[in-house]
């Protein structure tokens, strides 16, 4: 069996020690894309809290016939960071909000080639070789969570453009992931 | 599930998949893939794609504070509770399989006896009568190898065509073994192809649909004649829109319909 399978399957039998497995096996990436989004080191943080802590209530509901552990986090981390930005925006900026960063930006990395599956690899140059309007509109959709009508007004395009851009990225993207 | 709500359902994946969706939608979406197995895979395919994205970002290695800090709150935190699991039917005992099992054996050979003997009969009278059919069946096939010469003429400028997409086909409700593909050119035509294709229902026929902006647009009936089989290769039912296409096989009334009625067994988009 697949060893992060196996970890999350003793994290639904209730078994802690799984979780502090499951958290060195998998935080960098999570705390990586957290940052992406919230663009803060501690809403990056506490993002990552929230997705361990989720991850521990609802290991019971992971089925892995529907994807890979990583996958599984990592769509928590994506929702639950954007939740962050978007309630950061709805509220009055305060001091502090705007603190880009703790951490210098160059702050060391994990190695992606120690931790990237070959289908991250795949996707990742896969992105890279969409055309920019396409990658501009699929980022815009799935790092700021905006929905393709904000997309369209943010990128003055109409709303039909966008949508075949997304679409048309999302697919490039699934041919680069099949073959 | 009907096919206009199943196209409606596919358009809406992406923003499923990307949480874009408001509430109502979301609980749409749902339904229908409790139902449904393609939009469930179509998702799956999207969600795969998504968490590549979602990896493809570079790692960032977290402060050691940080593991503490999520172990104490897990530590004080209880898990949700499991979905109570169903309770399988109870098996039926094996002595009564045995007795049901031999039980079969002994029909069968009964079965098979008798329809060996009818079958000679059968086979006699049916001599003198199969010489004449021969003969007419041979016209037939001459008009028919004419037919298909002209079709794999058409296959091919299909499968060669710049703008050729290929598009799986998941087999539906009896259909699930069916492997099925259309391969669809907007500028030359479409050919439809499957293999371990169940006959169509009792007095129904198979329709082939072109799905373009949510209007289903008959592309003709799937030729079935060898068992197991489905072909059809036509010119362009429509001109192509460029957009998503959607292409699906539904029982109908012989000759079929002018929009699609029956169930669908085949079904695939891009």
């Amino acid at each position: 069996m697949d060893a992060d399978v196996d970890v999350v399957m003793r994290v639904a039998a209730g078994d802690r020690d799984a979780v502090a497995e499951l958290y060195d096996r998998h935080a960098s990436r999570v705390l990586g894309l957290a940052y992406r989004i919230v663009q803060n080191s501690s809403d990056a943080e506490d993002v990552v809290q929230e997705v361990f802590s989720q991850a521990w209530r609802t290991a019971q509901a992971y089925r892995a016939t529907r994807g890979t552990v990583a996958g599984w986090l990592l769509m928590m981390a994506r929702t639950r960071a954007i939740d962050r930005v978007r309630s950061r925006q709805a509220r009055p900026a305060s001091v502090g909000d705007d603190h880009l960063d703790a951490v210098p930006s160059d702050s060391p990395t994990v190695p992606d080639q120690l931790i990237a599956t070959e289908q991250a690899v795949q996707v990742r140059e896969a992105m890279l070789e969409l055309p920019a309007d396409q990658r501009t509109a699929l980022e815009l959709a799935y790092f700021e969570g905006l929905t393709h009508t904000e997309i369209a007004e943010r990128l003055r395009t109409p709303l039909g453009t966008v949508k075949t851009r997304i679409r048309s990225a999302l697919s490039a993207l699934r041919r680069s992931v099949r073959s | 599930m009907t096919l206009v709500r199943h196209v409606e359902i596919m358009e809406k994946l992406e923003a499923y998949a990307l949480g874009q969706l408001p509430e109502q939608d979301r609980r749409d979406v749902d339904a229908h893939l409790d139902a449904c197995a393609v939009c469930t895979r179509e998702l799956d395919a999207l969600n795969t794609v998504l968490a590549g994205i979602g990896e493809s970002v570079p790692a960032k290695t977290p402060p050691p504070a940080l593991r503490s800090r999520v172990l104490e709150a897990i530590a004080k935190e209880p898990q949700d509770r499991p979905a109570p699991v169903p309770i399988a039917p109870a098996r039926q005992p094996r002595r009564i399989q045995w007795a049901l099992a031999s039980l079969g054996v002994a029909a069968a050979l009964l079965l098979a006896v008798g329809l060996l003997a009818f079958r000679s009969e059968q086979s006699r009278r049916q001599l003198a009568a199969d010489v004449s059919q021969l003969q007419e069946r041979n016209a037939e096939l001459v008009e028919r190898v004419q037919r298909y010469n002209g079709q794999a003429d058409l296959a091919l400028s299909i499968l060669t065509a710049g703008d050729m997409r290929e598009i799986p086909l998941t087999g539906q409700q009896n259909a699930a073994n069916t492997a099925a593909r259309a391969y669809w050119s907007p500028e030359r035509g479409l050919l439809v192809v499957a293999d371990r294709l169940p006959a169509a229902p009792p007095g129904r026929i198979y329709q082939v649909w072109v799905i373009e902006n949510k209007v289903p647009i008959s592309a003709g009936l799937l030729d079935n004649e060898s068992p197991g089989r489905g072909m059809l290769i036509v010119t362009p039912p429509r001109p192509g829109a460029g957009g998503m296409v959607t292409v699906a096989v539904s029982d109908e009334p012989p000759g079929g319909r002018e929009a699609p009625s029956g169930s669908i067994h085949l079904l695939g988009s891009i």
